[in-house]
């Protein structure tokens, strides 16, 4: 039996198990949160709100209508998951990348601008997002390394920068009766991205296609280069003590500033992969950044900052949002879904301590058990 | 030119009263990125206050009443941060950030459901308050005086006395450089802190609700503030984390914000012929700016950020 | 029995896993000045936590002139007249004197601080045990000596009656020293208690009346002073007789190895320079030792040789290959090494693995890195294992463990561990025994002789002035950002040394 208690006590102790707990605990804390708010505002539909926004595409009676939704979702958290990659990234390194938001912007900006205005092909299109965004990126990292600016308050400038820009950019190729930018299957078709036969696994979803796989591909190339290689060895010891970084002889403004061009990168091609596929059109009036790269730091936290569980986490979040929409919009609106993606952010706040409080738990369990142990020896 | 002038006073007291909330719970040790969103929840209250008064409520009633309402919600919602930065020691930065979203997805939550019960078919997130609003504004001449001008200044002058002739202050200001000293003398860091972050949440509330009565008298929720809780933290450094150099920051701040509202009344701006939007980048460009000036040789509070516990010694 | 001030009595503290205080009984008279002897890791700390009401112990009691009273906080022991000086002094640098001093006890007037009050009690406080200190100053501006005396006035603006004196020596002259202990009889002298917690036997010899000593959490015994010599005291604390002088050979110094130049240092604290024109070398087969006061330019000296800050003026050289520019990776791999002053704020990465921390300077070798930048895990790890054999480096899971999790020792053998095995041609070792016990003292001496042996360079930089004598075969003298002197340990008594430090005496230009 003490054998058993051991085992247990061993998963209890795993740093992985702890944080997949802890993650569940955020999502269900930040369910019932929402739930709570719901019943405050009208408790008859409250239930059906709850369900609605957990089922997401299976509010589609047809298993063909469910699907094709599913894909919509997917496609969402694929560029999801790139802006979580991208705080991710950034906080290995001790940074808070919350310009995610704004990187994202100018990467939609960029390969927008790229496929309507210039008729560029989707490759180019792409490597433009990409690198817009890590130029953007770069700047925070270089005000960091050089200048010390706090990089949360230079993201923030950044966004809204790169939100003014970008209207002013697009609108220079949007419809001339909407304030939308011109959709691409009209405007330039072969900047869109190729479905690769996705397509076809979720009812003709023709938005489903490359952008799934890059993201994935991603995600595992992230995990790569932080656990495998030199780079993710210094990216690391530089986020956790930047003097022995110093002292060792890394490169610690070098690092800091390829990093943040990294995380620029990654948000940028969450972009590309979104705005490419035509899914969306974007607004020129927007007066807020869009909530994809803000998400991102929901969903990476919530997947324990392990780019394999931003993969489980991205999807979760994306699920819930869109979820929002199938509320009963005669009571609720929408925002509800955001409402909760916050509160899990916030909860995330928690993690740390909950684990410390868990360990500690776990070290007086043991104490105890080892003092009965010696009793029982004594007697 | 009158027009810019009280544009720039009344955007310069909201950086200035943000600001200082700001000011307040860094001392103490609580950096607060969420003042963004404590500024949405005081505007907010501040809005419904306006939106549910009755008419004809006395101008000093609707004056006191907002500025309740504003500073409550904007306390509570501090209150979020102070839990978990204080007692669980969470990371300050993450909170901040959650409370951010928070706010605004807040915000529009319950305007929205506000709005659809009065009338299903109004699904937007703006609430207007046009007569109301007129209790803040005394006219002088065309200057449009608003008594939050006043009460600004009011609040710089005791920040700087709180801050440097009281024992509070003393006390605060110990916590947010050395809480090991403040401990060992008997001070209990963690109540200050929390008095930090609540007088934060108070003036960030109270620099919400001033901020969507400038200039204009309704407000689309779906916004929050536009990073302006962020460019309050941009004074706040530029102010070196000084009640005085802070109001100097906020009026330099106030002035570019302002001149995107007016740049259309100056001829010769006009000439330049720079397109609208980039007027409503530029205070974002001047901050960013002004950091890279700043922050080199900052003299933040040396112990910003950290969670104190009192375990460790 | 009312003749004691405090008494402790049969305090009894565990930790998970640790006994830290097993039955203590410590008594204070009044008046008297009481030190407490240990070991580093004996107890004492624990035992003061205790009286201040830090730790609630699991079995004993505290009596205050005979009752027993209940210390639950800081605040319960400041009431019954309890006051320390700590070791890290608790004070806001950016506050004057007379505001650190007021804090946590002001007197307002309507909210307002009333500060002239106060200031005249200070001067007066000041002038009668003549501590000479400006209420006005900043705490940054003044020296550590005047530091600690606001530390002391702390206590006295309090009409505490019971003062503890944690460690105060460290980081004072020998003649601030003395000082001090002027300043401590002439406190008991005026009917203060006084704890002195230390490890240096020639002090207690001088100031203290009673000694009682702790060792690895248990209690030995209280001597008289007048009873007792510094050898019974010694044999108490470490229960064996210490081998206080390193085994060594004669030196042979060979060729040069290290060659400074002129080097100057801007100050990050005020506006001088921190180092100021040092020149000096380091030849093969010799210790070098730069002693002095801590804050006198060591630390930026240190800096500026192995690149964390940059030169102001002056030149390096390493086996006559300029140094001056060099980033730090590459001094690294021609052969500088370098044990750090402080090992968690640069000498560790502490949420690493020790197998990540053993190949802190090496990982980017081609022995464990291939050629597409990927880590050779079985290499490091085996690597690792060799080192920690090697060096009893000794931790919980071997190479997985977290560098946070070890103890301090083992902390520090990792670190020389791996400076040392990298084969170095200069060893900077700045205070490598700090805060260690005397068993990892004698071993990290010994590694520092065999590098020496092996015909390396070592340049020792310590504060300890027994660590300066016993294994070093020369030593520099640094006082306010110069070399003021140079001298044979042979040929050079401890208290000459002290007027060096001091800036009393300087030899040459």
């Amino acid at each position: 039996m003490n054998k058993k208690n051991n085992t247990r006590d061993s998963i209890l102790r795993n740093d992985g198990f702890q944080t997949i707990i802890a993650s569940l605990l955020c999502i269900l804390l930040g369910l019932l949160v929402g739930y709570i708010v719901l019943l405050i505002i009208n408790p008859s539909g409250a239930a059906g709100a709850i369900s609605s926004i957990l089922k997401n595409f299976l509010y589609y009676p047809s298993a063909a209508a469910a699907t094709k939704y599913l894909g919509t979702t997917l496609v969402k958290a694929s560029a999801l998951l790139m802006c979580s990659l991208s705080v991710l990234f950034a906080y290995k390194v001790g940074l808070f990348n919350i310009g995610a938001a704004g990187q994202y912007v100018v990467g939609a900006g960029a390969c927008l601008y790229c496929a309507i205005a210039l008729h560029l092909p989707w490759i180019v299109c792409l490597l433009a997002a990409v690198l817009a965004s890590a130029i953007v990126g770069g700047i925070s990292g270089a005000l960091k390394a050089y200048f010390n600016v706090n990089e949360v308050i230079s993201c923030i400038m950044l966004n809204w920068i790169g939100l003014y820009a970008v209207n002013m950019l697009l609108t220079t190729v949007k419809e001339e009766t909407t304030p939308y930018t011109k959709p691409l299957s009209s405007a330039n078709s072969s900047a869109i991205l190729p479905t690769l036969g996705l397509d076809k696994l979720f009812s003709n979803n023709k938005f489903v296609g490359l952008g799934l796989i890059i993201s994935i591909v991603m995600a595992v190339l992230v995990w790569i280069i932080l656990e495998k290689t030199k780079f993710g060895f210094e990216l690391k010891a530089t986020g956790m003590n930047k003097l022995a970084a110093k002292y060792c002889g890394m490169r610690e403004k070098t690092n800091i500033i390829l990093t943040m061009m990294i995380s620029g990168a990654l948000a940028g091609l969450g972009a590309a992969c979104f705005y490419l596929t035509g899914v969306e059109q974007w607004m020129v009036q927007q007066t807020s950044v869009p909530s994809m790269g803000f998400n991102g730091i929901a969903s990476a936290f919530l997947g324990g900052l392990n780019p394999i569980g931003a993969i489980f986490s991205s999807y979760f979040i994306q699920h819930i949002t869109s979820g929002g929409s199938y509320v009963d919009k005669t009571m609720y609106c929408a925002q509800i879904s955001d409402l909760i993606s916050a509160f899990i952010i916030y909860l995330c706040g928690f993690v740390l301590f909950f684990k410390l409080w868990l360990n500690r738990y776990l070290d007086k369990r043991e104490e105890k058990q080892g003092m009965k142990a010696q009793k029982g020896g004594e007697a | 030119m009158l027009l810019l002038i009280q544009y720039t006073l009344i955007f310069a007291s909201v950086l200035l009263l943000v600001a200082l909330g700001g000011c307040f719970s860094e001392h103490s040790g609580v950096i607060n990125i969420g003042l963004e969103g404590i500024m949405v929840m005081g505007a907010l209250g501040g809005a419904l206050m306006m939106k549910f008064l009755p008419g004809g409520t006395p101008a000093v009633a609707v004056i006191l009443m907002v500025i309740v309402a504003s500073v409550l919600l904007g306390i509570l919602f501090s209150l979020l941060l102070g839990v978990a930065a204080i007692q669980f020691k969470a990371d300050q930065t993450l909170v901040g950030t959650a409370l951010n979203l928070l706010g605004t997805a807040a915000a529009v939550v319950v305007v929205r459901a506000i709005n659809m019960a009065e009338n299903p078919d109004n699904v937007s997130t703006t609430v207007s308050y046009m007569k109301e609003k007129e209790a803040f504004l005394l006219k002088i001449g065309k200057f449009e005086f608003n008594w939050f001008m006043l009460i600004a200044l009011l609040l710089l002058i005791a920040a700087y006395v709180v801050l440097y002739k009281t024992r509070f202050g003393l006390r605060l200001c110990a916590c947010g450089e050395h809480p090991q000293a403040a401990d060992s003398v008997g001070i209990n860091v963690y109540k200050m802190r929390y008095a930090g972050v609540i007088i934060s949440g108070a003036l960030g509330g109270l620099g919400g609700v001033v901020y969507i009565t400038a200039g204009v008298s309704e407000w689309k929720f779906e916004n929050g503030v536009a990073g302006f809780g962020f460019l309050a933290l941009a004074v706040m450094i530029f102010g070196q984390w000084k009640p005085v150099n802070i109001g100097l920051a906020a009026l330099l701040f106030g002035l570019f914000r302002a001149l995107s509202n007016v740049y259309t009344g100056f001829d010769f701006l006009m000439k330049l012929n720079i397109p609208g939007t980039l007027y409503n980048m530029f205070p974002y460009i001047i901050s960013l700016i002004v950091l890279i000036f700043v922050s080199k040789k900052s003299r933040a509070p040396k112990a910003e950020g950290i969670p104190y516990d009192k375990g460790q010694r | 029995m009312a003749d004691y001030a405090i008494e402790m009595l049969n305090i009894t503290k565990r930790f998970p896993g640790i006994i830290a205080n097993d039955n203590i009984t410590l008594q204070l008279k009044k008046g008297e000045i009481h030190a407490l002897l240990g070991e580093n890791g004996a107890g004492k700390s624990t035992l003061m936590s205790v009286l201040f009401g830090l730790y609630q112990p699991e079995e004993g009691e505290i009596h205050k002139d005979g009752r027993k009273v209940e210390i639950n906080n800081p605040n319960d022991a400041d009431a019954l007249g309890i006051g320390m000086v700590h070791q890290h002094f608790k004070l806001v640098e950016c506050f004057s004197v007379l505001d650190n001093i007021i804090l946590g006890v002001e007197t307002t007037k309507g909210g307002i601080l009333q500060k002239d009050e106060a200031r005249k009690k200070v001067l007066a406080l000041s002038e009668k045990y003549g501590f000479q200190v400006d209420p006005n100053a900043l705490i940054e501006d003044i020296t550590v000596g005047m530091q600690q005396r606001t530390e002391i006035l702390k206590m006295l603006y309090r009409d505490n009656e019971i003062l503890i004196f944690d460690e105060p020596t460290a980081v004072l002259t020998p003649q601030e020293i003395q000082e001090l202990m002027t300043i401590m009889k002439n406190l008991a002298a005026e009917g203060k208690s006084i704890l002195f917690i230390t490890h240096k036997l020639a002090e207690i010899m001088q100031v203290a009346d009673r000694c009682s000593v702790l060792r690895k959490g248990k209690y030995i015994g209280t001597v008289d002073i007048k009873d007792t010599t510094p050898e019974k005291l010694s044999a108490m604390m470490v229960g064996r007789d210490v081998n206080f002088v390193v085994e060594k050979k004669p030196v042979k110094p060979g060729k040069v190895i290290l060659d400074v130049q002129n080097m100057t240092v801007a100050s990050k604290r005020h506006k001088n320079n921190a180092v100021n024109g040092v020149s000096l070398n380091v030849r093969e087969g010799e210790i070098v030792c730069i002693a002095g006061i801590d804050g006198n330019g060591q630390t930026e000296f240190v800096y500026g040789l192995t690149g964390l800050e940059p030169l102001k003026e002056g030149k390096i050289t390493l086996h006559g290959e300029d140094f001056t520019q060099m980033p730090i990776r590459k001094r690294s791999i021609k052969g500088m090494s370098h044990i750090p002053e402080d090992r968690h704020k640069h000498g560790l990465v502490l949420d690493y693995s020790l197998e990540n921390n053993i190949v802190l300077q090496r990982y980017f070798e081609p022995q464990f890195t291939n050629k597409f930048g990927f880590l050779k895990k079985k290499e490091i790890r085996d690597y690792a294992n060799r080192l920690i054999e090697q060096y009893d480096v000794r931790s919980g899971q071997g190479p997985i463990t977290k560098a946070r999790s070890m103890s301090g020792g083992n902390q520090q053998k990792a670190i020389i561990a791996r400076e040392i095995d990298k084969n170095p041609e200069l060893l900077v070792a700045v205070q490598p025994t700090r805060g260690l016990d005397v068993g990892a003292i004698e071993y990290i001496h010994k590694q520092l002789v065999a590098q020496r042996d092996a015909g390396k360079g070592v340049l020792l930089v310590s504060l300890e002035l027994d660590e300066v004598m016993n294994v070093s075969d020369r030593i520099l003298v640094m006082y306010e950002g110069e070399i003021v002197g140079e001298f044979d340990p042979k040929e050079v008594t401890v208290e000459e040394l002290g007027l060096y430090m001091a800036g009393s005496k300087r030899k040459g230009a």
